[in-house]
């Protein structure tokens, strides 16, 4: 029972980090994306501070991977196993359609390519977990 | 690959929660042994075993 509990604080703690990154990430898309007084390499240095979340959320991601059984992991290989694949697809398509039209970059730069590895992230959890139930 | 986990642990009147507790696992990986979608790893199996104190063969069959 102690042990479960820590388990939870343990992936909430990894939940709270996730949260920060993105929370950190939405902020500064907003400062950047709005009129602001900063120089050239401000603007570089405040784009890059959600390195610093993320960095924490990797870190607690990855404790919490090796914590798991091996079925939990297993679970995870197969989801990215699925959602690499995908990823390289999405990215190689958007590649060679760039070659022959103009693809509009208020929908398709790099920053509407997050949700979609989040995406398929997830889509690759729900089969393997929905496998294995 | 066919077991008896799931008779070994009704013998002894314990819960999945409990087994897995046992194997520290989660319960999900008791769960998918018993039911024959996850072959457990040979530490697991070896493990299990020593739970039941039964050999490995004992507990699981091709």
């Amino acid at each position: 029972m102690h042990e479960q509990s820590g388990s939870i604080w343990k992936s909430m703690r990894t939940g709270t980090a996730g949260i920060g990154w993105f929370l950190s990430y939405v902020a500064v898309r907003a400062a950047v994306q709005s009129p602001q007084p900063f120089s050239r390499s401000a603007l570089i240095a405040i784009v890059l501070l959600p390195v610093i979340p993320a960095a924490f959320f990797l870190f607690f991601f990855i404790r919490d991977m090796r914590r798991k059984d091996e079925l939990e992991r297993r679970i995870q290989l197969e989801a990215l196993a699925l959602a690499y694949p995908l990823i390289l697809l999405l990215l190689l398509t958007l590649g060679l359609l760039d070659l022959v039209i103009d693809l509009n970059p208020e929908d398709w730069s790099y920053r509407h390519l997050g949700p979609f590895v989040i995406l398929f992230y997830v889509i690759g959890l729900w089969f393997s977990t929905r496998r294995y139930r | 690959m066919k077991n008896r986990l799931r008779v070994l642990r009704a013998e002894r009147g314990w819960s999945q929660a409990e087994l897995s507790d046992k194997l520290e696992v989660s319960r999900q990986t008791v769960n998918a042994i018993e039911t024959g979608r996850y072959d457990p790893s040979l530490p697991l199996a070896f493990k299990i075993g020593r739970v039941f104190r039964h050999k490995i063969e004992e507990i699981f069959e091709e």
